[in-house]
């Protein structure tokens, strides 16, 4: 089941590795310009680990003997701070380190209650509705070569 | 010059990488951007992807810019990156039953559980050149038609395996989660054989296509006595969630999707030891849109099985397939070795020289390190 579906199902409340998964799927402005207005409201966050470029090694359990195997690896980048005494952590795939940084910042709000207008969760239902929107039209467009060959 | 025993020739080294370099990045035609290449040599920026073993689209598009369209070359200039990059994490085991299918084909079966899903391919046109001046006129938009409704099923059909398996015609390889070794990494241990089963699959994963393809032809034309009959089972192309372990709660957590390839090969099973009642089936997927190559590995996985042990093809699989080894090796031909060459001229000379002499077949000494 896709990351949006998931949230939809949910009804609005997300657990953290939801919320962690939505934000990882947000633009980097979107996490950019919510994370300001989260850092205008108190103190700056302590960076606990600056955002970092690196890789996540991929392992599959194929389907045939159910044994693992490494595909390769993914590129990724992750960031953790401190807001309120709060931990909060990123990990999202490219090298944008600005959007860790700040998805980082969000995940602490979330978790500190510094996100008192909501802003988080509104990103969170705009991300899975617009996965839910890219979805269906990408379906739209796949649908019609659906194929029922005739035997000869 | 560290290789060769020659030095100098800086000015030269630069003047032509200068030469290059002017003719690619400033030749008067518009700059190709990362997304021009993305959107219009997808398939180029996937095989990149694939054999450089790194999954990101951007590296691999601006690889391909700077090895000016050359795989093998852009493949090389991931991999290095990649070797500089840490490790953050290692995920959790992807299920390929997970894979939200942007095509799906079994030719093995008419109706195999789940739609038949052509998706994007020209697999069933013919194909021609064609040389526009600028783009087409656009093509009659499926997507204006109302789509059938959407099921789970259609996004992540059943596999054609399982249906086999509840036939009981398929031999069982599932010994529960006792028998789940832990997966070998190729990218810091090169694989020798014998090998276990995950270094052959991540092998073959990163393999360069043509070798793979080209090794998979050889072992159905059966010069080495293995010869295949084999049927294509599953062919995927999707996307795959990524997890990795939330380190404050230590639950799964998803970071993001890759795009890979899934192939599965049927082989009708015929040895004289082996179950011709049932089939087996070998297990192919690499990152990104690259079919050939995962039809290639499944075939290859299910010949490794059933004759690995038996002749060259384990070596074949793990010495010969990877782009990097060959090509790199072949690349360093072009390097001078004109001391090499240099000596081997002065046997022949000695030789001539010998010859001269009363005995008509003089022995030779062997080159250094080579005496028996």
């Amino acid at each position: 089941m896709a990351i949006g579906e998931r949230a939809m199902l949910s009804n609005g409340r997300l657990s953290r590795e939801e919320r962690c998964a939505l934000l990882a799927a947000a633009t980097a402005d979107e996490l950019i310009e919510l994370a300001d207005i989260c850092l205008a409201e108190g103190p700056d966050p302590v960076v606990v680990v600056a955002p970092e470029v690196g890789c996540v090694s991929a392992q599959v359990r194929e389907p045939i003997v159910r044994q693992r195997f490494l595909i390769g690896d993914v590129l990724a980048c992750r960031a953790e701070v401190e807001l309120d005494g709060v931990r909060g952590w990123a990990m999202r795939l490219g090298d944008d380190r600005a959007a860790a940084l700040a998805m980082a910042v969000l995940d602490a709000a979330a978790e500190s209650g510094r996100d008192a207008a909501g802003g988080i969760a509104r990103l969170c239902e705009r991300v899975a509705a617009r996965m839910r929107c890219e979805e269906a039209e990408e379906w739209a467009q796949l649908a019609p070569t659906i194929v029922e060959f005739e035997e000869l | 010059m560290g290789y060769s025993g020659v030095r100098g020739g800086m000015s030269a080294i630069l003047a032509a990488e200068g030469l290059v370099r002017r003719a690619r990045d400033h030749a008067a035609t518009p700059w190709a951007s990362t997304e021009q290449i993305l959107l219009r040599f997808r398939l180029a920026v996937d095989r990149i992807m694939g054999e450089a073993g790194l999954y990101d689209e951007a590296i691999a598009a601006d690889a391909f810019r700077q090895a000016e369209g050359d795989v093998l070359e852009a493949a090389h200039l991931v991999r290095a990156h990649r070797s500089t990059l840490p490790r953050l994490a290692v995920s959790e085991p992807v299920e390929p039953a997970e894979m939200v299918v942007l095509r799906r084909i079994v030719s093995a079966h008419r109706t195999p559980g789940g739609p038949q899903l052509l998706g994007r391919t020209t697999d069933y046109t013919g194909r021609l050149l064609e040389r526009p001046d600028g783009p087409p006129p656009a093509a009659d938009d499926a997507g204006a038609q109302v789509p059938p409704e959407r099921t789970c099923e259609q996004r992540h059909p059943g596999r054609f395996s399982d249906l086999l398996r509840e036939l009981d015609l398929l031999v069982e390889h599932r010994h529960g989660t006792a028998a789940d070794p832990e997966p070998v990494d190729v990218a810091r241990e090169p694989a020798r054989p014998p090998a276990p089963r995950s270094a052959v699959l991540a092998s073959m994963a990163r393999a360069e296509t043509g070798a793979l393809v080209g090794l998979w032809y050889r072992s159905i034309l059966g010069p080495d006595g293995a010869v295949h009959e084999v049927t294509l089972g599953e062919l995927r192309h999707g996307r795959l969630p990524l997890r990795v372990i939330h380190p404050h709660t230590g639950n799964p957590v998803v970071v993001g999707v890759f795009r890979a390839t899934e192939a599965e090969a049927i082989e009708d099973l015929d040895g004289a030891d082996e179950d011709r009642t049932r089939f087996d089936i070998g297990y192919g997927m690499c990152f990104g849109h690259n079919e050939r190559k995962a039809i290639a590995m499944a075939n290859l996985d299910i010949a490794h099985r059933r004759f690995g042990d038996e002749g060259s093809l384990e070596q074949l699989l793990l010495l010969t397939t990877d782009g990097l080894d060959s090509g790199g090796f072949l690349e360093h031909l072009k390097l001078p070795h004109y001391v090499t060459f240099r000596s081997m001229m002065d046997r022949k000379l000695a030789g001539r020289e010998a010859r001269g002499t009363d005995d008509p077949n003089p022995r030779l000494p062997e080159p250094f390190g080579k005496e028996c």
